[in-house]
C-alpha cells in the first residue's frame, strides 16, 4: 500500500467511524454487520388515510418500516414521525419505489381516515410510499401485541405506548426494530438501504 | 414468469399467514422459539431506580409470560442473595453487590447492564470532593450493604483505604438519610427516592451524581442479573426477559410520568414527585451505550485490591457474565 492509499483509507476509516458514531464504533466487530433475520413480520390488512385496503403483503418486494402511533398523542409521537418523514426525505427516489412506511394507529376509534390523511399532510408524508392505517380496534390490537408493542388506554382516555419501529426486509422478514424515538434517523436509513442492496 | 412470481407470492403469504395464525394466542414475534417456562419472579425492593423492573410486567405478558410475581426482597446485597438462593428468577441490582456474592461462588449470572446514574454522595460542609470522606464519619445501614460497597470502590478510586480511612456508621434503628439529616454523619451515599428526598429538603450538598460526573456516569449502575440454573435451562425465557427490561427502560425514559404513576399505584413507592424526579434524572435509554463487561471489570478491580473480593476481574467475567442474550437484542434492537 503507498503512503497516499493508506492515508485515503485511514482518512474513510475515520470518516466511517465518525458517520457510524462512538457507540457501533466502540462495540461493533464490523461498522455495518448485516442485520439478523427476527421472524416473519406479521401480516395485516388495513384502512389507509384514503379509505383503501392495504395488506402488508401489498407491499413485499419492498423494504418497510412499521410503527404504531396516534394522531392525538403529545408526548412522543410528535417526536417519531417527523424523523420518519426526514427519513423519507433523506431516500429520495427509493421512497415509494422501493422503501415504503406504514404508520398504524393504536386509537383506532378516534383515528378515522380523515384525521390519518390530515395527520399524513401535517407532517408532510409523501403518501403514495407512507400509509397511516386504521381498523377494527380488536384487530389493532392484536396486531400491537404480536409486534411486540405495549399500548393501553389510560382511565383519563389517552394511550400509554411504547414505541417500537420494525424494518422489514423485501422478504417479508423482520430484520431489526428500533426501541423508542431517539434513534440515529441516519442508521436507520442505512439500516434501510443495507436491506435494498441484499439479495 | 407472471405465474411463478404469483405462486411465490402466494407461498410466502401463506407461510406469513399460516405463522401470524400460530401466534394469535401466543407472545410477540411467534416466530422465535416460545419461551421455556410462562412463569417468573422479580424482585421487589425499597429502592426506585429499578423502575424497568417494575413496569416490565405488560412486555413480559407480551413475551408470552402468565405467572408473574414480585417478591420483596432487601435491596443490593439481598437481592442478589434472592437470586442465588432461587427465591427469584431475575433482579435488577447494583454493579458492586453483585460482584462480591459472584466471588463467594454464588450462582448468579449477570445479563445486560441497563442504566447508569442510581448514587448519589452527599456530604456536609466538610466534604468537598470523596477524598474529604478521610476522617469522616460516614453512614451505611450495613456493612456489606450497596452503599458501602459502592463507597468503598469510590474511596479506593481516589486512593483512600477504606478500611482505615473512613469512619463507617451503622446503626440499624435510623437510616443514614435521617442521620445525615440530623447532623450525625458527614456523608451518606444515597438512592432513589432518597436524592430527591434530601434535595427537596434541602439538605447537604450533592458530592458525586452518578447520573453527572465522571466515570460513575460512564459505567453501569443497574444491571440485569439472574439465577444461573434459571437461564442454563431457561435460555428463551431468558432472552425475553432481558428484552422486556429494556423495553420497560425505554417506556421510563419516554413515559416517565405514566411510569411514576404506575409505580405509585402498583405500592412500589409512596411518593409521585420523587419517583417522577428520579425517572427524570436517570438515563434510562442509554443502554446500547455502555459496555457491561466495562463496569463489571472496573468494580471488581476496585473491590479487589481493597480485599472485598478475590478472585479478578476476567474470572468474574468469564464465570460469571453471559453477554448472548445482550448482543443478539443489541443486533435486533436499536434505538
Amino acid at each position: 500500500m503507498t503512503m497516499r492509499a493508506a492515508i485515503a483509507f485511514a482518512v474513510a476509516a475515520t470518516a466511517a467511524l465518525m458517520l457510524s458514531g462512538p457507540r457501533e464504533a466502540r462495540h461493533d466487530v464490523s461498522l455495518n454487520p448485516p442485520l439478523s433475520k427476527i421472524a416473519p413480520a406479521p401480516q395485516f390488512t388495513l384502512t389507509s388515510q384514503d379509505g383503501k385496503q392495504i395488506a402488508l403483503a401489498d407491499l413485499q418486494g419492498k423494504v418497510v418500516a412499521v410503527t404504531f402511533i396516534f394522531t392525538l398523542c403529545s408526548a412522543t409521537c410528535p417526536v417519531l414521525t417527523p424523523m420518519m418523514s426526514l427519513v423519507q426525505d433523506r431516500l429520495g427516489p427509493d421512497f415509494g419505489t422501493n422503501v415504503a412506511f406504514v404508520s398504524i394507529t393504536i386509537d383506532p376509534e378516534r383515528d378515522t381516515p380523515e384525521m390519518l390523511k390530515l395527520y399524513a399532510q401535517m407532517h408532510g408524508a409523501d403518501v403514495p410510499g407512507w400509509s397511516f392505517l386504521t381498523g377494527d380496534a380488536a384487530a389493532i390490537q392484536d396486531l400491537t401485541r404480536r409486534y411486540g408493542v405495549y399500548a393501553s388506554k389510560t382511565a383519563d382516555g389517552d394511550i400509554e405506548h411504547s414505541f417500537l419501529t420494525s424494518v422489514i426486509d423485501r422478504h417479508g422478514i423482520i430484520r431489526v426494530q428500533y426501541l423508542g424515538v431517539r434513534f440515529d434517523p441516519e442508521e436507520f436509513r442505512r439500516d434501510l438501504l443495507s436491506l435494498l442492496r441484499e439479495r | 414468469m407472471q405465474m411463478m412470481q404469483n405462486r411465490r407470492r402466494f407461498l410466502a403469504t401463506l407461510s406469513a399467514a399460516g405463522a401470524a395464525g400460530l401466534t394469535t394466542t401466543s407472545s410477540s414475534l411467534g416466530q422465535e422459539p416460545r419461551p421455556e417456562t410462562t412463569a417468573v419472579r422479580l424482585s421487589k425492593v425499597n429502592g426506585t431506580c429499578i423502575a424497568p423492573q417494575y413496569v416490565a410486567e405488560e412486555f413480559l405478558r407480551l413475551e408470552g409470560f402468565v405467572d408473574i410475581k414480585y417478591v420483596s426482597t432487601d435491596a443490593g446485597v439481598g437481592q442478589s442473595r434472592a437470586i442465588a438462593h432461587n427465591e427469584v428468577d431475575f433482579s435488577l441490582n447494583f454493579a458492586a453487590p453483585l460482584v462480591i456474592p459472584i466471588d463467594a461462588g454464588e450462582p448468579i449470572t449477570i445479563l445486560a447492564g441497563v442504566h447508569s446514574g442510581c448514587f448519589e454522595l452527599f456530604g456536609n460542609d466538610r466534604v468537598r470532593g470523596i477524598a474529604d470522606l478521610r476522617g469522616k464519619s460516614v453512614g451505611v445501614q450495613g456493612l456489606g450493604g450497596s452503599p458501602h460497597v459502592f463507597l468503598a470502590a469510590m474511596a479506593a478510586h481516589v486512593g483512600l483505604d477504606p478500611l482505615k480511612d473512613i469512619n463507617w456508621i451503622t446503626d440499624q434503628s435510623i437510616t443514614p438519610k435521617e442521620l445525615f439529616a440530623q447532623g450525625k454523619i458527614d456523608a451518606f451515599l444515597g438512592f432513589p427516592p432518597e436524592p430527591q428526598e434530601m434535595r427537596a429538603r434541602k439538605i447537604g450538598r450533592v458530592i458525586v451524581n452518578s447520573a453527572i460526573d465522571r466515570p460513575w456516569s460512564q459505567y453501569f449502575c443497574c444491571m440485569l442479573a439472574g439465577n444461573k440454573e434459571f437461564i442454563r435451562k431457561h435460555p428463551v425465557a431468558t432472552k425475553r426477559v432481558l428484552r422486556a427490561i429494556l423495553k420497560a427502560a425505554e417506556l421510563c425514559a419516554s413515559e416517565p410520568a405514566r411510569v411514576a404513576q404506575r409505580m405509585v399505584d402498583a405500592g412500589f413507592t409512596p411518593r409521585y414527585d420523587y419517583a417522577l424526579q428520579a425517572l427524570k434524572e436517570i438515563p434510562y435509554a442509554r443502554w446500547r451505550e455502555y459496555d457491561p463487561e466495562d463496569t463489571i471489570r472496573y468494580y471488581a478491580l476496585r473491590l479487589r485490591e481493597i480485599g472485598m473480593i478475590k478472585a479478578s476481574p476476567n474470572k468474574i467475567i468469564a464465570d460469571s457474565a453471559d453477554w448472548r442474550f445482550l448482543n443478539e437484542l443489541r443486533r435486533e434492537m436499536k434505538g
